[in-house]
């Protein structure tokens, strides 16, 4: 709650987390063939900041994302998977402010044995066509 | 090019699935057999241990034929850690096995074409057909062990294609 409160006081916004549907197993699916269903999950509070730069030519900016737990818990609830990790396997891509993400890296804060902030290491996605 | 690619990859994952039930992962919420092309994925920021990921690299063409002949080369990269309850200690016997599970899987070195456009998959005229695979050198990466092998895959290109 601490965690949620002192998000949300530093502009603390909403992720989308685009996360895959269940109903993939089928061999055009696995070829490219068939778009997956996607669905977007909203978690908040969630906050932004930018890595140092370390910019190569062609290289993305990296980004970290801080992640709610309790914002996370509900959608773990809601879609009724086993865990935080299991929702974050599924997903292909996290949109904040309309730009997408890919997840490079996901590791958490705890205290006193609990979960209070996920941090998403993420890497700006390059447009693809519609 | 594309149906000979898919047509490929689902050749080996019939085979696999026949050879080692076993070897089964979870992506995007099912239960799929240990096989994946990496472009028909999202991108991996690590590859997954103990499945099959095919990357296409190379391309060539020969023209001076009655049907133009496309040769794909495909690199089957996997790596391992071994199991828990060894503490990894058995990773080279995991290695071995998908070592042996891959040459399992290419023979026979031809498998028939077909287009995955359609449903269900329509049989076209002509087969893919692949070299005997390259093995490369193990690969360790601290716990974990790894291997890539390449094959050539030949087809030739069909009218409409």
């Amino acid at each position: 709650m601490l965690a949620d409160a002192l998000l949300r006081s530093a502009a603390g916004s909403t992720a989308l987390l685009r996360v895959t549907g269940t109903n993939t197993d089928t061999g055009m699916s696995e070829v490219g063939l068939v778009a997956t269903t996607f669905a977007e999950v909203p978690v908040s509070p969630v906050l932004m900041r930018k890595l140092r730069p370390t910019w190569q030519e062609g290289g993305e900016s990296k980004w970290e994302l801080l992640v709610s737990a309790t914002g996370v818990a509900q959608q773990v609830d809601a879609l009724d998977l086993e865990s935080a990790q299991a929702l974050f396997a599924m997903t292909l891509a996290v949109t904040v402010a309309g730009q997408d993400y890919l997840i490079e890296s996901i590791a958490s804060n705890e205290a006193f044995g609990q979960v209070y902030i996920y941090r998403l290491l993420l890497r700006e996605a390059r447009q693809q066509g519609v | 090019m594309q149906n000979a690619k898919d047509s490929f990859y689902m050749a080996l994952r019939a085979r696999l699935t026949a050879i080692n039930p076993e070897r089964t992962f979870l992506l995007r919420g099912a239960v799929r057999p240990g096989i994946l092309v990496e472009e028909a994925e999202a991108p991996f920021n690590q590859l997954p241990n103990d499945v099959f990921v095919l990357r296409w690299t190379g391309l060539a063409a020969d023209m001076d034929l009655a049907s133009a002949m496309a040769a794909e080369q495909c690199e089957i990269t996997y790596q391992t850690c071994g199991t828990q309850s060894f503490g990894g200690l058995d990773r080279g016997r995991a290695l071995s096995a998908m070592d042996e599970e891959l040459m399992a899987m290419l023979q026979p070195f031809y498998t028939p074409k077909l287009n995955y456009a359609a449903t269900p998959a329509a049989a076209m005229l002509t087969q893919v057909f692949w070299d005997e695979p390259v093995f490369g050198p193990a690969a360790i990466n601290r716990d974990r062990l790894g291997r890539s092998a390449s094959v050539m895959v030949y087809s030739y290109q069909e009218q409409g294609e």
